[in-house]
């Protein structure tokens, strides 16, 4: 079994040697600083070096490296002059890093330029070839960030996402986070009187009032998710091959599956969402249980219709 | 882990400074540490050795050692294990670094370990944390930049079938990530948290990559566009509870009220799931073909309804 600490430790001292041959003598407190290292760490490390080297690890074919006064001195290790190239998880996490904050609009000129440098030697062609959202609702976001900071309560107009409808609420925003591609805020809603996690791209228009709020002492780890509750109504429906992506797309119960059906129940506050998901699935989806769903779906089947013939 | 740490440092010492390819049996007599160990605990030693050493970036090859390839020896060509520098000043490493602190992989800070090897991080205080999350195996997603940075074919299963790809490029969308890549049937669009059992290719520079491939194109087109039947405009009309929504998703100024507007499409199929997904809020103004396909679809709903 390799241990991440050894390989941790090993890429810290594969980059250690060749940054203080580059300048000959180093401070120890910038390498501490430099490299995250502890005195004791450092020393570990040193000596470590000291003891390696050209096969007859004679006097003559070890590195030198210790701590004389402030500076740390390396030497004799010249086939370390470079650190060792960056994995490809490494250099994608960097480069990925860097394309994210840039596109939430947080970053620096700094950046921009390091993201350049840094794609120009590790995926020149990076433009066109990787990639990535995440934070695409900077203005939103920056307003729900410091009313959460200065405890101040908000107005959203926000369409819910199991609940296909359109609500003004006031809530108390605790924390704003992202996860999964999209922007969240937690707090409390008053509508509801409970904690709550709302998609940020779903507020429809967004308020802060004057009044202020006494934030929780300990902010709930933020998570995404749904929940059902004991009043949301249940349907059980039959998915043909051809529907079987409703399973990615809605929190849903597989009750059974063959390769010509796979059953599932589909919890939801109300019969909106299922009644819609059967309209557009026709003839690949049926209901088997679920008189609101059946209710609501003939309802809205025949208003269309009415629209259509 | 010391014993581990200075044998490994040892032995990449041996493989940077040899100049022909080395055999496990040169490394078992030559690099201190694998001495007085039995065949199969140096066997098992080396093996670990070696995977750390692929872990930290280097590049180990095996290689033939003589015209008949009948003994192959290990090698590391400096060159190839040297980090091309990117040139950055402290400034620009700083920023990388804050970044790479607030966006994590897989569950892992993406990276904390490559600023190390670029010389470094300054740790700077008061940082925000922003704690976006790019989700999923930051292994696969490594295996397949690698493979994309340097041409080189994959192999997969997906959907219970196995798919050979010419990788070209990844994105990151709505909390997944895609790779995009040429397959024997044109260009195809993979989810890779559904990719299974990936091989990658030994040749590098293995295939061509189109010019004018563009990876935002692929992905960002809209179901309803991501078609190959001819395209047809549509206009919909969407009520005034649901019309900021359709805006937004359409990428058009919200609208006050209702909204009226024209959609190119090329996945009738797709198009026709998308409006009804708005209920009875929006209708198929034209064309009349696509008005008749809504209402099928909604006849088939209904008629699976009295079936019950």
């Amino acid at each position: 079994m390799t241990s991440s600490r050894t390989v941790s430790r090993l890429s810290r001292i594969l980059a250690l040697i060749p940054y203080v041959l580059d300048r000959e003598v180093v401070d120890v407190n910038e390498i501490m600083d430099r490299f995250g290292y502890t005195e004791e760490q450092l020393t570990k490390d040193l000596n470590t070096i000291f003891v390696c080297g050209l096969p007859g690890y004679g006097p003559g074919d070890l590195m030198e490296a210790y701590i004389d006064e402030d500076d740390v001195i390396i030497d004799a290790a010249e086939f370390f002059s470079k650190a060792p190239r960056l994995t490809p998880s490494e250099a994608l996490g960097l480069l990925a890093a860097g394309m994210t904050v840039l596109g939430s609009g947080e970053g620096s000129p700094a950046l921009e330029s390091a993201v350049e440098k840094l794609s120009k030697v590790v995926m020149p062609d990076a433009d066109t070839s990787l990639t990535v959202d995440v934070l695409d609702e900077t203005q939103n976001v920056g307003v729900l960030r410091d009313a959460a900071a200065d405890g101040r309560v908000v107005r959203v107009v926000y369409r819910s996402v199991g609940k296909e409808e359109t609500t003004k609420r006031d809530v108390e925003p605790w924390s704003v986070f992202t996860t999964l591609g999209r922007w969240y805020l937690l707090g409390h809603c008053r509508l509801v009187d409970g904690q709550r996690t709302f998609r940020v791209d779903r507020i429809k228009e967004l308020g802060v009032l004057d009044e202020t709020f006494e934030p929780p002492e300990r902010v709930p780890e933020p998570g995404v998710g749904y929940a059902p509750s004991k009043d949301d109504i249940t349907a059980v429906i039959d998915l043909k091959p051809a529907a079987r992506w409703v399973l990615e797309y809605y929190p849903v119960d597989v009750v059974r599956e063959s390769s010509r059906t796979t059953r599932i129940r589909f919890h939801s506050p109300d019969a909106e969402v299922p009644a819609r998901l059967l309209l557009r699935l026709g003839a690949d989806a049926r209901l088997v249980e679920g008189p609101e769903v059946a209710e609501r779906l003939s309802t809205i089947g025949s208003s269309l219709l009415a629209r259509y013939e | 882990m010391q014993n581990v740490v200075e044998r490994v440092l040892n032995l990449l010492i041996y493989l940077l400074e040899s100049p022909v390819p080395v055999t496990s049996s040169d490394v078992r007599n030559t690099v201190h540490g694998y001495a007085d160990q039995s065949d199969e605990a140096f066997h098992r030693m080396f093996e670990r050795d070696k995977q750390v050493l692929r872990r930290l970036g280097v590049p180990l090859k095996l290689e033939a050692m003589d015209a008949w390839e009948i003994d192959e020896g290990y090698t590391v060509d400096p060159e190839e294990y040297a980090i091309p520098d990117p040139q950055l000043n402290d400034e620009e490493r700083l920023a990388l670094s804050v970044a790479g602190r607030l966006v994590r992989l897989g569950g892992t800070e993406a990276g904390v370990g490559a600023i190390i090897k670029l010389g470094g991080m300054e740790r700077g205080d008061g940082i925000e944390p922003l704690g976006a999350d790019l989700g999923e195996g930051a292994e696969t997603l490594g295996e397949l930049f690698g493979a994309i940075t340097d041409r080189r074919r994959v192999e997969f299963t997906y959907r219970d079938h196995v798919r050979p790809v010419e990788p070209y490029g990844m994105a990151h969308r709505r909390g997944h990530w895609y790779l995009v890549g040429n397959t024997p049937d044109g260009e195809r669009v993979y989810r890779v948290d559904r990719i299974e059992k990936l091989q990658v290719g030994e040749e590098t520079d293995a295939f061509d990559k189109p010019k004018d491939f563009d990876i935002r194109s692929v992905v960002d087109s809209q179901p309803w566009e991501a078609g190959s039947e001819p395209e047809v405009e549509t206009t919909v009309r969407f009520d005034s509870e649901v019309a900021w929504w359709a805006a937004r998703s359409l990428g058009l100024a919200e609208p006050d009220g209702k909204l009226t507007a024209s959609v190119s499409v090329a996945n009738r199929d797709a198009f026709v799931g998308w409006v009804l997904s708005f209920g009875d809020s929006a209708e198929v103004v034209e064309p009349a073909e696509l008005r008749e396909a809504v209402a099928t679809r909604v006849r088939e709903s209904l008629e699976q309804l009295g079936e019950r």
